[in-house]
């Protein structure tokens, strides 16, 4: 049985000259927590569309559960639980009504889920949805995916419109529940403590590019942050250093293992390495992001920030 | 389940239609008791409140049934679920069009039994003079097809638009354009262009319904095909 619960191969796609996802290879373990991290438009939103047949990739393959998205889209969607970013649901029907549409799609549906989940979040079951708080509308999305008995849980920023005690609550539900039946969550954010408390393995993603995709404890283990002064020092990146920046004679490395060897021949090319320090995620997501200067946002499609010189 | 949802998102217009269509010649009869209007114009207003509440109810339905499943917003939910999109297509499309031939038969039924009661031939009218069964039937095939015509219209443009003033305007744009057109065409060009559910050239009454049928069904099928190639 394929090891992964999604894993996607050079997966593409372009809307006119804008490339939104650019090649991205993803590879999410069947039973972990994925936090797929990225800035509002970096194409989060688009991967995980052609994650679920939603739109069609303009190159590359994507499996879902060991499946091709493409040729067996039912058989995903039957084992895959999804939150989409907007979390519209039917505005006339009451959240009992949704979990009374919902339940027959589903042969795995879990009623004793929906009474958990009911009572856990709070949710006034018998409310007109387009009554609900964005909270609760929220809340409505979460427990139909939980109540699915998926394999697979594909939230796109699930704790939008939560309060923090919500968002608590929603954290320690995937980690403990979903993670104890061995159920993958792929999840979209922005919000690093989040993703942080969670998830096992990130990946970031940036002008439909994804940068990096690594566990977490090895980000906290080997990732360090290396400034050194000298002359014609790397400059390159590699599978070793992620990242560089330079200002006169003056890099800064953001190096993914092997710091100390790195440092050691920085030092014998003559560099003076004035720093070296252990990251968490949030300075390496800035970090990685940052140093993409061509557009004002995370989307591949923004206008371009003009230098002085331009006008 | 995904039945009893469409079920649920057209019951108020269906019932509001059922209840009209069921008392609205008993009421006439009643008030026009002892004129003589009934007799004279029974038939004749029967059949147009036949047509009438049949344009209604396939506008309404069409455009109730698709405006929400096929909204921007929801379309996400729809589609994540493990279903082809042409289940969802078709299954709209079903509800509303079990509903739409409820609402025409009782409309019907009920019609011919208060003519029955107060008349003492419901084969005559003024308008219609003396008609034969055979007519009345060729009448009332000819505005079941206009309705499902309208009803599949409306319920491919909703759907395409995702939008439900969207796909009723577009929709009655087209049903009552076309009649102007085809006069135009006539006109300037001496073109006959086919009305819904008349007699298209030469061709027998069966043929021509049978592809008036077709032809409604093949809107539903568009939507569908374009629904599936769809991005989200």
């Amino acid at each position: 049985m394929n090891e992964l619960a999604i894993g996607s191969d050079n997966l593409a796609k372009t809307y006119g000259n804008i490339r939104a996802v650019d090649g991205i290879n993803l590879n999410v373990r069947r039973g972990a927590i994925y936090g797929f991290l990225g800035r509002n438009g970096a194409g989060k939103t688009t991967t995980i569309k052609m994650l679920l047949g939603l739109s069609h990739p303009t190159a590359g393959s994507v499996h879902v559960l060991g499946m091709d998205v493409l040729s067996h889209r039912m058989a995903i969607l039957q084992r895959t639980a999804f939150v989409s970013e907007k979390k519209t649901l039917y505005a006339s029907l009451t959240p009992s009504e949704l979990v009374r549409l919902s339940r027959g799609f589903y042969p795995t549906w879990s009623d004793h889920a929906v009474e958990k989940y009911a009572r856990l979040f709070e949710i006034p079951m018998k409310q007109r949805f387009e009554k609900l708080s964005n909270g609760n509308q929220t809340k409505v999305s979460l427990l139909l995916a939980l109540s699915q008995g998926a394999d697979l849980l594909i939230l796109d920023e699930p704790t939008t419109a939560l309060d923090p005690v919500s968002v608590d609550q929603l954290l320690h539900v995937l980690a403990e529940d979903a993670g104890d039946r061995g159920c993958a969550i792929f999840f979209s954010s922005h919000q690093l403590e989040e993703v942080e408390q969670i998830a096992e393995n990130v990946g970031i993603i940036e002008h439909g590019k994804l940068l990096i995709e690594s566990r977490l404890d090895d980000i906290k283990t080997h990732f360090r942050l290396i400034t050194a002064a000298g002359n014609a020092l790397p400059s390159q990146t590699s599978p070793q250093i992620l990242s560089v920046d330079t200002e006169g004679n003056f890099y800064r490395y953001l190096v993914t293992k092997d710091a100390e060897g790195f440092a050691a021949d920085l030092s014998q090319n003559g560099a003076i390495v004035t720093n070296m320090i252990p990251l968490g995620l949030r300075e390496i997501f800035l970090q990685l992001v940052r140093k993409e200067q061509v557009c004002t946002s995370g989307n591949a499609g923004a206008t371009p920030v003009l230098s002085s010189s331009s006008f | 389940m995904y039945f009893w949802k469409c079920w649920r998102d057209t019951r108020s217009l269906f019932f509001i239609l059922l209840i009209i269509a069921a008392v609205i010649m008993p009421v006439a009869a009643v008030v026009c008791v002892g004129t003589g209007l009934l007799e004279e114009f029974g038939l004749s207003a029967g059949l147009s409140m036949f047509g009438l509440l049949g344009m209604i109810a396939a506008l309404g339905l069409g455009v109730l049934g698709a405006s929400e499943e096929f909204a921007e917003k929801t379309v996400q939910f729809l589609f994540t679920k493990p279903r082809t999109r042409a289940y969802f297509v078709w299954a709209g499309w079903a509800v509303g069009c079990i509903e739409l031939l409820l609402i025409a038969l009782v409309n019907l039924l009920v019609g011919w039994v208060t003519l029955s009661r107060y008349t003492a031939n419901p084969f005559h009218s003024t308008l219609f003079g003396s008609v034969t069964a055979q007519q009345i039937v060729d009448n009332i095939v000819g505005g079941l097809i206009l309705f499902l015509f309208v009803y599949c219209l409306t319920y491919a443009l909703t759907a395409l638009l995702r939008n439900g003033l969207k796909g009723l305007g577009a929709s009655m744009g087209i049903v009552f354009g076309l009649p102007f057109f085809a006069v135009v065409t006539r006109w300037r060009w001496k073109i006959d262009v086919p009305i819904p559910a008349n007699h298209i050239g030469t061709l027998p009454v069966m043929i021509s319904n049978v592809i008036w049928i077709l032809v409604a069904l093949l809107f539903v099928f568009a939507a569908q095909l374009v629904v599936e190639r769809s991005e989200i």
